[in-house]
């Protein structure tokens, strides 16, 4: 309540005059505090990323956003790093070399014993086998349980000595999955170790954390701030000694106001710009502001339900209207910049384009022919025979209700397009828009006859949740449609313990083709996120792994420089 | 002391009794709702990014399994003596989240309060002095329109109008040499409580500990002291837009309350005889009519009290305020049970708390009130 008296005071008359009369005072602590100069090497400029809301839980087993989980990326080394082209290219971090065994089933790791964590101890492999005992511990709840499910129960890991360590596995799998499975960062047993891991997201390491990378946090205020600094204590390689003297995250709730503080130069950097304002950021601020793509990672689909509406059971149906909406138009309508620039691509599969070896290029998406669609709907016995201008069948009407959720725009312009190209098929539409949490539970219950909603991809594939048949053994929550062919199922069997990724690629290029042949989705779009960043910064990473990767190398010319502390 | 003897605290107790249940009352319904409510604090972890165990070790933690009559037992008992026990999505005390979000709501709010009722009974005066004059109409439809305009509409013009355009005119200027740097002042950040070379500085302050101040006070002080004074100014400047956002509704309310009750009081018998007697029309406003014009507005004071800490939830929002707002907004959103129901209990104790203050001010002000 410290903070509550202090700032309470300054409100009161007598200390406005106070605080006047002293306006000559210094920062006296500014100089002392810090680490001997001569550890420090030379620094620059701040730079301030806007982020709506404030970070979560720094635990690298319990990241609350994405946003922390970037964090995290750059207070410490990935055990096994990567760069992003096509695929993920593997390359050394914390542990300098690593390998499997001839089947498959062993991981070995050799740790890089070079780095310290910032109070100074040794990082050693038992650290990493502490981070894979919490997040194996039901008390402690993480995301990251999943990446124990094929590790055997005395190996997760073993630990041979400092720098060695050993996966064991009861399957070989997917190489690329596999290395993300081993990679879980380090963490400070000797800080941690007698943490409650109950409430190990309260704990203060959650939001002051000690981590052994380029950077530190150097101060988190609730709700406003986060700042990081270069960690002068960094024993890792002077390559990546931070160029810039400060990052420092903003929190700033309200996309308009991000965007007002963009444009005004209070902050550098902010994600998720919308096209409508990227057209005008290019417009009016042509020499301060650089709007980067980061590439295709989320994109948009209509479910079909056939055991809700049974017409959609028809595949001629499903095909017909998918023939029916004319993607491209809608595309250009809401995916298209003013300047001809296109944000969105067509989707063909649940597998991000960006993959390029895995997506599958042969397959073409159905053409828009609305001839074609009518007739695919004739063939399967719809065709307006009482003249109300809505196909019928038996004596019913082809009329549904496509349900998607509030507060999306792009969905609910989508929507309207959808409805009036289908209503052009004699096909009756109707939109329902619901308050997020209730959309979901339904869409979950599978208590709808269509929804317009997306998924984002992941870089690893495995279509197995949202496309493998469910039976009472294994639940699919995530296959909403209740897709199920067999064919598929074994496919994805084969692709998920095939280790080597090159030789799976071919498996998932068929598995999409198949699923896209039974078209149990309107698969529409991929888009493209946004990011605007100050071009005052140079050596930026703005890639599909994160807004803003590789921090350390980020940096800005002597002659730019804006915050000068 | 007078003071103190006008106060009805036979009244004023049993208010304090009464506002017990209707705490209980209010956490009870707040209960209801969110048990309503589609969804529980483990919805996020339905995603194929998580396996599905974690989602059930989240429910099988919080307890979230449990029949929701169990549920709100235990959390009513746990209140009854005052333990709110922990965020589900912070897993900290909720009491903490509350600290660090409740001083910054308070020094809005009452920033606001402040500034914007004298401002509110200025006007109204001069309006009912003037009254039908031009300026009174100008400021009738001056507040009338500030009066229905949506805070955080009005909020967001802010932001466009003077942290921007304004902001960007004037920093012009004063780049170009045509105006003083003091005129820095109307460069208004967007958002936020301090600017951001004051957050770069704060970051690299070391805070003193309790022992290190007690073992060398005057050090502490003098050390101190510079950051106190910078950190304060910086947060005045950034309560500008969201106070003025805030604020003025209230004060547009209020000079229509003191415009009307004021007109009202001069035309009684006393204030002709005060007139009569050869008194100066200053005295008699101020002295004579002022008095007994103001005892509406104690009320509506007393009121807006709650009012205010409703209203600052949007305002809050826009202009990136870290107060009681913002928490309850994110709590909501993440179902976290126990941090909305600590929101509610503040905000509810706020709303018995100025009702009370409005009805004792009331007493104290105006002796032929009794309260029985």
């Amino acid at each position: 309540m410290s903070a509550f008296r202090s700032s309470l005071a300054a409100l009161t008359p007598l200390s406005l005059v106070a605080l006047v009369a002293c306006s000559g005072g210094g920062t006296a602590k500014d100089a002392a505090g810090g680490p001997d100069s001569a550890k420090k090497w030379e620094t620059r400029d701040t730079l301030v990323i806007a982020t709506p809301s404030d970070i979560g839980s720094l635990i690298p087993v319990k990241p609350r956003t994405a946003a922390d989980s970037f964090i995290v990326a750059n207070l410490s080394v990935d055990t096994i790093d990567s760069d992003f082209d096509c695929t993920l290219k593997k390359k050394p971090g914390l542990a300098k070399k690593w390998e499997w065994s001839d089947d498959g089933k062993t991981v070995k790791l050799e740790l890089d014993d070079r780095y310290t964590w910032e109070d100074g101890e040794k990082v050693t492999a038992d650290d990493i086998a502490f981070a894979y005992e919490l997040a194996g511990d039901k008390d402690v709840a993480s995301p990251r349980f999943g990446f124990l499910e094929y590790m055997t129960e005395d190996a997760r890991p073993k630990v041979v000595d400092d720098t060695h360590l050993e996966f064991h596995f009861t399957r070989a799998y997917d190489r690329d999955t596999q290395t993300a499975h081993v990679s879980l960062t380090a963490m400070p047993r000797h800080i941690l170790g007698d943490a409650d891991r109950k409430t190990l997201e309260g704990h203060p390491f959650a939001t002051q954390p000690t981590f052994f990378g380029p950077w530190r946090l150097a101060k988190h205020t609730p709700n406003q701030s986060v700042v990081l600094e270069p960690n002068w204590n960094f024993t890792g390689p002077e390559t990546m000694r931070p160029k810039l003297s400060r990052v420092m995250f903003k929190v700033i709730p309200e996309y308009s106001a991000r965007l007002i503080a963009l444009e005004k130069g209070d902050v550098d950097f902010m994600e998720g710009v919308q096209i409508a304002d990227v057209d005008r950021l290019r417009k009016e601020h042509p020499d301060d502001i650089r709007v980067v793509l980061r590439g295709y990672r989320a994109m948009d689909y209509i479910g079909w339900n056939g055991s809700k509406y049974e017409p959609f059971n028809d595949l001629k149906v499903r095909r017909a209207l998918a023939h029916g909406v004319d993607q491209q138009r809608i595309i250009g309508k809401i995916l298209t910049g003013e300047d001809g620039t296109v944000y969105g691509k067509q989707a063909i599969s649940t597998i991000t384009p960006e993959l390029c070896g895995v997506h599958n290029e042969n397959v073409k998406p159905l053409e828009y022919d609305p001839e074609k669609a009518k007739a695919l709907l004739a063939e399967a016995g719809w065709s307006d025979t009482n003249g109300d201008g809505i196909i019928d069948k038996d004596g019913k009407n082809m009329s549904f209700t496509l349900v998607t959720n509030q507060g999306n725009k792009r969905r609910a312009d989508a929507a309207v397009e959808i409805q009036s190209d289908l209503k052009k098929l004699g096909v009756d539409m109707q939109i329902d828009f619901k308050e997020a949490n209730t959309f979901f539970d339904k869409v979950e219950a599978r208590e709808y006859e269509a929804f317009l909603a997306g998924w984002s991809a992941g870089l690893y594939v495995d279509p197995g949740d949202v496309w493998g048949t469910e039976t009472p053994d294994s639940p699919k929550p995530f296959n909403h449609v209740l897709y199920s062919n067999p064919e598929v199922d074994s496919l994805i069997d084969r692709g998920l313990q095939t280790p080597d990724p090159r030789e799976a690629a071919p498996i998932w290029q068929e598995v999409q083709a198949k699923i896209y042949d039974d078209q149990p989705y309107m698969f529409l779009w991929w888009q493209n996120v946004t990011v605007a960043v100050s071009t005052r910064f140079e050596n930026t990473t703005i890639d599909l792994l994160s807004p803003h990767r590789n921090l350390h190398e980020w940096e800005v010319p002597a002659d730019k420089v804006k915050y000068k502390r | 002391m007078q003071f103190l003897k006008g106060i009805p605290w036979k009244y004023a107790g049993r208010k304090v009794l009464l506002a017990i249940p209707l705490v209980f009352g209010v956490l009870t319904i707040i209960f209801i709702l969110l048990e309503l409510a589609p969804g529980d604090a483990s919805t996020k972890f339905l995603n194929p990014d998580f396996p599905p165990e974690v989602r059930q070790m989240v429910i099988e933690k919080y307890g979230l399994d449990q029949p929701a009559w169990y549920r709100y037992f235990i959390m009513m008992r746990n209140l009854a003596v005052f333990d709110f026990g922990r965020s589900v999505t912070h897993e900290r005390p909720v009491w903490d989240l509350v600290a660090d979000a409740l001083p910054n709501t308070v020094i809005l709010s009452l920033v606001t309060l402040i500034v914007s009722y004298p401002l509110g009974i200025l006007m109204g005066t001069w309006q009912a002095i003037r009254q039908n004059k031009p300026d009174d109409t100008v400021i009738s439809v001056g507040s009338l329109f500030f009066y229905s305009m949506p805070s955080f509409w009005f909020a967001m013009m802010l932001q466009l109008f003077i942290s921007y355009y304004l902001s960007n005119f004037v920093s012009g200027l004063v780049d170009a040499g045509s105006l003083p740097g003091f005129m820095r002042v109307f460069d208004f950040d967007v958002s936020g409580m301090y600017s951001n070379d004051l957050l770069i500085a704060m970051s690299m302050d070391e805070p003193w500990t309790w022992g290190q101040i007690l073992s060398d006070p005057l050090g502490a002080w003098q050390e101190r002291f510079p950051w106190w004074w910078e950190r304060n100014l910086s947060m005045l400047h950034h309560l500008v837009l969201p106070g003025l956002a805030m604020g003025i509704a209230s004060s547009a309310g209020a000079a229509r309350y003191m415009r009307s009750s004021l007109l009202e009081v001069i035309r009684q018998d006393y204030i002709r005889t005060a007139r009569a007697k050869g008194l100066s029309e200053r005295v008699v406003i101020l002295k004579h009519a002022m008095r007994n014009a103001l005892l509406p507005i104690i009320t509506l004071f007393g009121l807006s009290i709650p009012y205010l800490f409703s209203g600052s939830v949007l305002v809050e929002m826009v202009f990136a305020w870290p107060g009681m707002g913002r928490l309850i907004i994110d709590s909501i959103f993440a179902q976290d049970t126990p941090t909305i129901v600590a929101c509610f209990f503040v905000s509810t104790l706020l709303v018995v708390a100025g009702n009370l203050i409005s009805d004792i001010s009331y007493a104290v002000v105006d002796p032929r009130i009794r309260y029985d």
